[in-house]
């Protein structure tokens, strides 16, 4: 076939020699970005993917705004903010801010589009952004009151993160559909077109409002492609066809940080990899209810080794089931360091001297549980993998059929450990080890007010789920992101890239 | 049925000739013009090289395939200037030794495509020879199951079961011999058919032969030049199927060196380590040519009145 | 003529039934729907409350009625992950796989017709083998790794073609080149195989031995008559690239009925595969029911066996 395709190619190229320029770059003031996935609704409370979260801080704001580098809350549409009590906090409003449809801003929007997305028949796809918003009432034209469901240690975090404002009378209008086809906000940057799993296209909003903690924006237009082919999209950025690319395979970021006109960066995120094990039983394989093999399979996996070798740099093993910038969380837990021989020393203590069969369940990064099943063939623990999506391994989780685990938690962002630990030892569906204790110390963490007491609460449970081996806490994730050269971005923590700040060089 | 979807399955992707079936020529004139056939000499070879490599790979591999080294992790291959012979075609992103990989992922295209093949072989088979032979109702009946299956999408069906069920070795094997038994059915109706308007067989009939004894004496003989060329057809349909599930990452497993997974782990690299996405997909394309020219091969050598 | 179409219809809408519940019964046979549905981080209670909403609730066989209720009524239910219609979806998708899928047979024949002619025309000669050689090569080539091959060479080391999107007809030439290359041999081989039987028919003979000149036989004797296969041929491949166009899509960024299938069934977006494999079937059936009706209007010999 290649002996037909390659004149035939070569004749159609003479004539199609000429290749109209992308309308990427810097030239058209145009930066577009490739993302992988597409979005199931524009509206923020109706997709639960990372790119709609993205795009949600540019097109909305929120009362409060986290700061990427410190995340401190800084005032954004609320100018301040005040717990009343343990379940009332109270905003004041700031004066003067216009959605892009023209409205101005004002206590009503605050109350209409929380107290919608929190009730019950709003069906938003993820109910614990909202649950715990009882009601919010506006107690003037520039202040407003949320009661909380629940003492709430994170409401903050949620205020400044899931929680985007919408214009009242728009969204009373049109509602979440109407949303999604036309999208309305105070955002610094505003919806011009989008066109469904294909692209959706930005302009900057002139009228921004001038004291906004994201600053002023200074692309003209963002365009966001939804290319799902990684290779693809790393084919259209050396072309010049995206201007910007993120989450790129290490090796493929080192080879392409050697072009010339491309740039590199990384930056460590909130997402860690974890495997968690077994321990209640409930898969049916009985060696790893024993701590000992638990222990042995955390000395069996070399964490640093696939750190140094197979990750973007940037990213650091860690030894508690947290992330290490999280509120709560501590590094002084039990550490397993990396000993295979002391670890087929106690898979023959605990009678497995041939080591056993297992099967490693994985969602993403196949080159990692490929490698982690490496490390635990070396050791004698004859490991297959069973690689499913998404829904599909969560599902397994759900149901008692996984013996290991190999997953990655992004904590939706939120820079508290009930994010994450709490998700997963508070015997929920997703807990494998099911011990009461550690739940019990959770829950204590959870409800408390008192930011000391939580820590003391969560610093316990974490150190009993490392000293019984519950989970391997393996690595945090380093992004890696290839772009222009002629672009000025800086990576953030929480995995939320600001082309708001970004600009031109 | 529907003349076309017959029409079509008769005669594409491979056109086998509906010649009226020919009294199977004497053995010596069957292994001359064997011999003579340029294609089918050379498929067979290839075909018989790459099994041979399947079988004996414990033993030829120069390393063990599944023994990662992330500190040679990779290694260019030998005819570059980096490369060396410790690693001929060098090593993958986890320090895996290619060649071995490459050796150990013929085993699993030779055995998905040949089970698949089996299965689908037996299926379509019975099916199509009772439907021939029987005719009337029997044949309403198949011919309908035959134009539901006709009627559902392979790649989707197969994608929707391998993962709706999970997907292993055995799981891909079912699926695909499950999915592609239609064109043996189909071929085989007919040329059943054929035969059994032959006088001989309509004699069979008349002085009583059992009906089994009938089927498998005189019919399927009849029809095994048929069923050969159909076989060689489906088993490089299951291999290409095959790869491109894994490509997907929705058929074989890790750490399996499936052809089709090695060139979806490379990708990658594709644009700066090309041989990587070359070598295994060379390989696949390699052992479906063999068996496609064996299989046209087949059909020229038994059937010589359908190429001119 | 007329009793043979009222009999193809039946059947049709017959094997359209059969097909509703396999697929049905296909997608429901996984692990619990609702747990898909709410994704990422979804708690008990949303996975409940989506449970409800959707009434995966309610026994197999009071769903299915309910669906196919509906689907008689032209409605495939809403897509779980984008909640809008499945037949509104197919509708904006379905127009650039037909596109890519009726470009790409359109490129093939008129690559795989000219040479399907020229083969017949010179039996056993260079041009036949190499036609031959085509045919056979192009069959062993797996179409992602060619895709990617292409973009290898003319998205990236020479960069001529666009790599993905749709936005212009260029975007549109280098999958067009991926899909249509596996049909090729099929509609070759039938060329050239009609092609020589209608060239040593009888009347063939009679026109050339009248002495009408080559050309005219060729194109408007031999051609007319040798088509009729691949007509019928072209109908039922146009309905296996769709399903073809899976990777085709998903590799060149085409927003198409191909790479949502993938996506739905990778969300277990039920109601959509559904739709999809539906959709897919009736086109298949529709199309074949087509192209019979087309080749009894064309070779009255049909019509009469």
């Amino acid at each position: 076939m290649k002996k037909i395709s390659l004149p035939i190619a070569a004749a159609a190229m003479a004539v199609l020699f000429s290749i109209t320029p992308a309308a990427a770059g810097k030239d058209n003031d145009t930066l577009v970005f490739a993302t992988k996935t597409d979005l199931e609704n524009l509206d923020a409370y109706y997709n639960n993917a990372r790119v709609g979260i993205i795009l949600a801080r540019h097109i909305w704001d929120n009362l409060l705004y986290r700061d990427p580098e410190d995340f401190s809350y800084k005032p954004a549409l609320a100018t301040s903010y005040e717990w009343i009590d343990d379940l009332t906090l109270e905003f004041k409003l700031r004066e003067g801010v216009t959605f892009h449809n023209g409205a101005s801003f004002s206590a009503d929007d605050v109350v209409y589009t929380l107290n919608f997305v929190s009730s019950p028949d709003s069906k938003v796809v993820s109910r614990r952004n909202v649950d715990w918003i009882k009601n919010v009432e506006k107690i003037d034209d520039y202040t407003v009151r949320i009661n909380l469901s629940k003492p709430f240690p994170a409401a903050l975090d949620f205020v400044a993160g899931p929680l985007p404002i919408y214009p009242h009378a728009y969204y009373a209008e049109v509602g979440p559909e109407g949303m999604n086809r036309n999208p309305v906000g105070t955002g610094p940057y505003k919806v011009v077109a989008m066109e469904q799993a294909k692209s959706v296209k930005l302009e900057k909003n002139e009228d921004y409002y001038k004291d906004s903690p994201k600053g002023q924006p200074k692309i003209g237009k963002l365009e966001m492609r939804t290319i799902p082919d990684d290779n693809t999209a790393v084919a259209e950025l050396m072309t010049g066809g995206v201007d910007w690319i993120w989450r790129v395979n290490a090796d493929q970021a080192e080879m392409l940080g050697q072009t010339p006109n491309l740039d590199v960066v990384g930056g460590e995120t909130m997402r860690v990899g974890f495997m968690s094990m077994d321990a209640a039983g409930r898969s049916g394989v009985k060696a790893v209810q024993d701590l000992k093999v638990r222990q042995a399979i955390a000395m069996a996996v070399n964490r640093q080794g696939i750190v140094d070798n197979l990750m973007p740099k940037g990213g650091r093993v860690i030894h508690a089931a947290c992330y290490p910038k999280q509120f709560g969380c501590t590094d002084d837990v039990t550490k397993y360091t990396y000993d295979p021989e002391k670890a087929k020393a106690l898979l023959a203590e605990a009678g497995y001297p041939d080591g056993f069969e297992v099967t490693i369940d994985a969602y993403r990064d196949r080159d990692l549980a490929e490698a982690i099943i490496g490390d635990l063939r070396a050791v004698g623990i004859k490991a297959d993998l069973s690689y499913n999506k998404y829904s599909a391994a969560r599902d397994r989780v759900r149901n008692g059929q996984v013996t290991l685990n190999f997953s990655t938690w992004g904590s939706y962002s939120i820079n508290d450990v009930s994010a994450i630990t709490s998700n997963f030892f508070r015997q929920g569906p997703e807990d494998l080890a099911r011990d009461a204790d550690v739940a019990a110390l959770l829950e204590k963490g959870d409800t408390s007010v008192d930011p000391e007491k939580r820590k003391a609460f969560y610093a316990d449970a974490l150190k009993k789920i490392s000293s019984n081996a519950y989970w391997l806490p393996m690595f945090t994730y380093s992004y890696l992101y290839a772009f222009n050269k002629d672009l000025d971005f800086q990576p953030s923590a929480d995995e939320i890239p600001r082309f708001f700040m970004a600009s031109w060089k | 049925m529907s003349d076309t979807v017959e029409n079509h399955l008769q005669t594409a992707p491979d056109e086998i000739a509906a010649v009226p079936v020919a009294r199977l020529s004497p053995k010596q004139q069957l292994i001359a013009r064997m011999r003579g056939h340029f294609g089918f000499k050379v498929g067979l070879i290839v075909l018989v090289t790459f099994t041979l490599v399947a079988i004996l790979a414990p033993w030829i591999a120069p390393h063990d395939p599944y023994a990662q080294d992330l500190a040679n992790r990779l290694v260019q291959p030998v005819w570059s200037e980096k490369g060396s012979w410790a690693h001929i075609l060098g090593t993958d992103s986890l320090g895996r030794d290619y060649l071995s990989r490459l050796i150990y992922g013929a085993q699993i295209s030779l055995v998905i495509g040949f089970s698949a093949m089996l299965i689908s072989g037996l299926i379509g088979t019975v099916m199509g020879i009772t439907a021939g032979y029987f005719g009337g109702r029997v044949d309403m009946v198949i011919s309908f199951i035959i134009l539901n299956r006709l009627s559902m999408p392979v790649v989707l069906v197969a994608l929707a079961v391998v993962s709706l069920f999970g997907s292993s070795l055995i799981i891909v094997i079912l699926v695909l011999g499950f999915l592609l038994w239609d064109r043996f059915a189909v071929v085989l109706r007919s040329a059943t058919m054929q035969v059994r308007a032959i006088e001989y067989v309509a004699a069979a009939e008349v002085l009583g032969s059992p009906v089994r004894k009938i089927l498998f004496r005189d019919i399927l003989p009849n029809v095994s030049n048929h069923l050969l060329v159909v076989a060689s057809i489906e088993m490089a349909h299951a291999i290409l199927l095959e790869a491109s599930l894994s490509f997907l990452g929705l058929g074989v497993q890790p750490p399996l060196p499936s052809w089709g997974l090695m060139v979806s782990e490379a990708r990658p690299f594709m644009f700066f380590m090309p041989w990587l996405i070359t070598i295994p997909g060379t390989a696949i394309f390699i052992v479906v040519l063999a068996i496609n020219l064996l299989g046209d091969g087949l059909r020229d050598v038994t059937a010589p009145e359908g190429r001119n | 003529m007329l009793k043979y179409t009222v009999k193809r219809l039946g059947l049709a809408l017959i094997v359209m039934l059969t097909v509703s519940i396999i697929s049905f019964t296909l997608v429901r046979a996984s692990g619990d729907i609702a747990i898909a549905v709410a994704g990422e981080g979804a708690t008990d209670a949303d996975i409940e409350a989506i449970r409800q909403q959707f009434g995966f609730d309610r026994p197999l066989v009071v769903q299915y009625f309910d669906w196919a209720g509906d689907v008689l009524t032209g409605d495939l239910g809403d897509s779980l992950f984008y909640r809008e219609p499945v037949v509104q979806l197919l509708v904006e998708r379905m127009p650039v796989t037909m596109t890519l899928g009726i470009l790409s047979l359109g490129f093939a024949m008129l690559l795989a017709i000219p040479l399907g002619v020229l083969a017949a025309v010179f039996p056993n000669s260079i041009i036949d083998r190499i036609c031959l050689g085509i045919a056979v090569l192009g069959q062993a080539t797996p179409s992602f790794w060619f895709a990617l091959l292409m973009i290898l060479m003319f998205g990236v080391i020479w960069p001529v073609f666009p790599i993905s999107g749709t936005d212009s007809w260029r975007h549109f030439i280098m999958p067009i080149i991926v899909l249509g290359y596996y049909v090729i041999p099929a509609i070759m081989r039938i060329t050239r195989a009609g092609m020589i039987e209608v060239l040593e028919s009888d009347y063939i003979r009679t026109a050339k031995a009248k002495g009408l000149n080559t050309h005219a036989v060729l194109f408007k004797h031999a051609l007319r008559n040798a088509i009729i296969p691949v007509v019928s041929l072209l109908a039922v491949q146009l309905g296996f690239m769709l399903g073809g166009s899976v990777v085709v899509e998903t590799i060149f960024s085409i927003n198409g009925v191909g790479h949502l299938a993938l996506l739905s069934i990778e969300r277990s977006d039920f109601p959509m595969i559904q739709g999809i494999v539906l959709t897919l079937a009736i086109l298949y059936i529709l199309l074949t029911l087509f192209a019979d009706i087309l080749n009894g209007w064309l070779d009255p010999r049909i019509r009469i066996s």
